[in-house]
């Protein structure tokens, strides 16, 4: 894999952002990631990140800055969605994203960024542990419907 | 990082107002429709927005390191016409996008496609505003002998035919010309917004932050709903075909091209520092932007055409037909593509060559005429823009029109006072607003 860019995503990426999806959870789903790329652009399009190598998305990564929520009035930068291509893992990808996505939570006046992981997902909680997110003084409830 | 808000004095933001009630006259539905499409969306505001983390010295140019211009005497007297010129054509696409997505935002199929071209429209708007706040807010006096108020009534009295580029001077013949343009001629807008951050004239360089983060959304509005036609067109029950979308590229993209100027200009501009790029070198990062956007959309119709091929299988057939395969009776020419550059020129170094969609050259201008107008759209084909063109085309191929003057030739070109169907115009509301 030659030189990795980082850049904020456009509505270019898209498709791009299908295929590393795709190649993770073996889903085809357009339209999800359409919506979910046309609410960050109209909301923040210098936020969320993709990486590219050799002209291809091989990783993304979506959030933005948000006060409010949870009743947790201070900016905070949520990092919601992402994702690497599984033939461009453990070359520092993730690491790129995530440092260009909290560099501009940083710009925009967030002091905290926060995330949510699976229980499941061992190597997600792994890569955002190695990233320097710890266990907050929350904890993530719900109730089946 | 955050952005100041201003507005006009009331009686420019009261005619610009004025100007919405007939030009723009759905702009209320936005209200309406906000909290449906853009939950959570900080409320639209019709404001100008300086961004305030602009670097001070000129970035580019013979000037670079120079502190920038704070107004427009502090600009050399070539630089701050140049400048002018800008800032009138910007005005002048913002306002003329809004009249030509009017006439067919009402077709659109779908609600969200409605909603999203109705945001585009505002933000325009407020696009048209940030430009009357730069033609207001600065003593311009040194550059022209136009007072601030006669330069906002010209671009306010500028309709559909009358404005500076072509590009917004042709009618939409669906909600398809809405998506298309969105997709094609916003694109080059938002080089030149990204050409123009750079500027020397500091207030300019901070009113382009704001627009550029606007026009994000912008292009996804065209990109997106182009994607779901083509893998509605692929599964066969769509009510756009890709030759559709095909000949309205065939509509926009030239004029898209002109937008930048003549390819062999704009160094005057990275002279001055008002812009990191000449004309050919943005022109050439644009087409290739827009073969990336027309490969996704292919590669989507391919994949929707055999969805039990999977992705890897899906791309290997895409990249055969690209080659100029047929691959299970999908042929090239089903696919879209970018017409060669020179196709349909009516400005720049290509102007009136008469030049295929291939590339390939014709000599009878008959023959090329027919072959423009087989790759138009049909409602286009019937417009007085089109007849003058195949006239012009003639004229120039027969060499009874120099070509300098077909260049600068538009139909319905003559710039009328007094646009605004009940002749209240800026002045007018300054004699209301003062009495």
């Amino acid at each position: 894999m030659s030189d990795v860019r980082v850049r904020p995503m456009t509505e270019l990426d898209i498709e791009g952002i299908c295929r590393i999806d795709e190649r993770i959870t073996g889903k085809y789903r357009p339209e999800v990631w359409e919506q979910r790329a046309a609410y960050y652009l109209r909301r923040d399009p210098d936020s969320s990140q993709v990486a590219e190598a050799d002209g291809r998305v091989v990783g993304f990564m979506l959030g933005e800055v948000r006060g409010g929520e949870f009743g947790l009035e201070e900016p905070t930068g949520w990092v919601e969605f992402f994702g690497v291509d599984p033939s461009s893992r453990e070359k520092g990808v993730g690491r790129r994203l995530i440092e260009a996505l909290l560099g501009h939570f940083r710009s925009k006046g967030a002091h905290v960024a926060r995330t949510m992981v699976a229980a499941q997902d061992k190597d997600i909680a792994a890569f955002i542990a190695a990233m320097g997110f710890a266990p907050a003084p929350l904890t993530a409830l719900e109730k089946r419907l | 990082m955050k952005d100041e808000v201003r507005t006009l004095p009331k009686q420019y933001h009261d005619a610009i107002e004025h100007w919405q009630r007939h030009n723009f006259p759905d702009y209320p539905k936005l209200a309406e429709e906000w909290d449906r499409f853009f939950p959570k969306d900080q409320s639209f505001c019709l404001c100008a927005k300086i961004a305030e983390d602009i670097p001070s010295q000129i970035e580019v140019g013979d000037r670079k390191g120079e502190a920038k211009a704070l107004a427009p005497r502090d600009l050399p007297d070539e630089a701050a016409q140049h400048l002018l010129m800008q800032i009138k054509a910007q005005a002048s696409t913002e306002f003329g996008s809004i009249q030509q997505h009017q006439g067919t935002l009402a077709r659109a199929q779908e609600p969200q496609d409605h909603a999203w071209a109705l945001r585009v429209m505002a933000e325009e708007l407020r696009h048209g505003y940030q430009m009357v706040h730069l033609l207001t807010s600065a003593d311009w006096s040194p550059v022209t002998k136009t007072k601030a108020a006669d330069m906002v009534e010209e671009i306010l009295s500028m309709q559909t035919g009358s404005h500076v580029l072509a590009a917004f001077n042709l009618e939409y013949d669906s909600f398809l010309d809405n998506v298309v343009f969105a997709a094609f001629i916003d694109r080059v807008g938002k080089y030149q917004l990204t050409m123009q951050k750079i500027s020397a004239y500091k207030p300019y360089a901070s009113s382009m932050p704001p627009m550029l983060r606007e026009e994000a959304f912008h292009l996804a509005a065209g990109v997106i709903p182009l994607r779901r036609w083509v893998e509605a067109a692929a599964r066969g029950d769509g009510y756009i075909t890709m030759q559709d979308i095909q000949k309205a590229i065939g509509k926009w993209f030239g004029r898209g091209l002109e937008m930048f100027g003549d390819e062999r200009g704009g160094q005057t501009n990275v002279k001055y520092g008002l812009k990191d790029m000449a004309n050919r070198e943005a022109q050439d990062k644009y087409i290739d932007e827009l073969q990336r956007m027309l490969d996704d959309l292919d590669e989507r119709y391919v994949r929707a055409r055999f969805p039990s091929a999977g992705r890897d299988e899906s791309e290997k057939r895409f990249a055969r037909i690209k080659a100029g395969e047929t691959v299970d009776g999908i042929a090239p020419e089903d696919l879209l593509r970018l017409p060669d550059r020179r196709f349909f020129r009516r400005r720049g170094e290509y102007a009136y060559q008469m030049v295929g969609t291939h590339g390939e050259s014709f000599s009878d201008v008959e023959l090329y005429i027919a072959h423009v107008l087989a790759n138009l759209p049909d409602a286009y084909r019937a417009s007085i823009d089109v007849k003058h063109w195949a006239d012009l085309q003639r004229e120039v191929s027969r060499g009874e029109m120099p070509l300098k003057d077909a260049i600068n030739s538009m139909p319905r070109l003559a710039r009328m006072g007094g646009g605004c169907p009940c002749a209240k115009s800026v002045r007018w509301v300054q004699e209301s607003a003062a009495s």
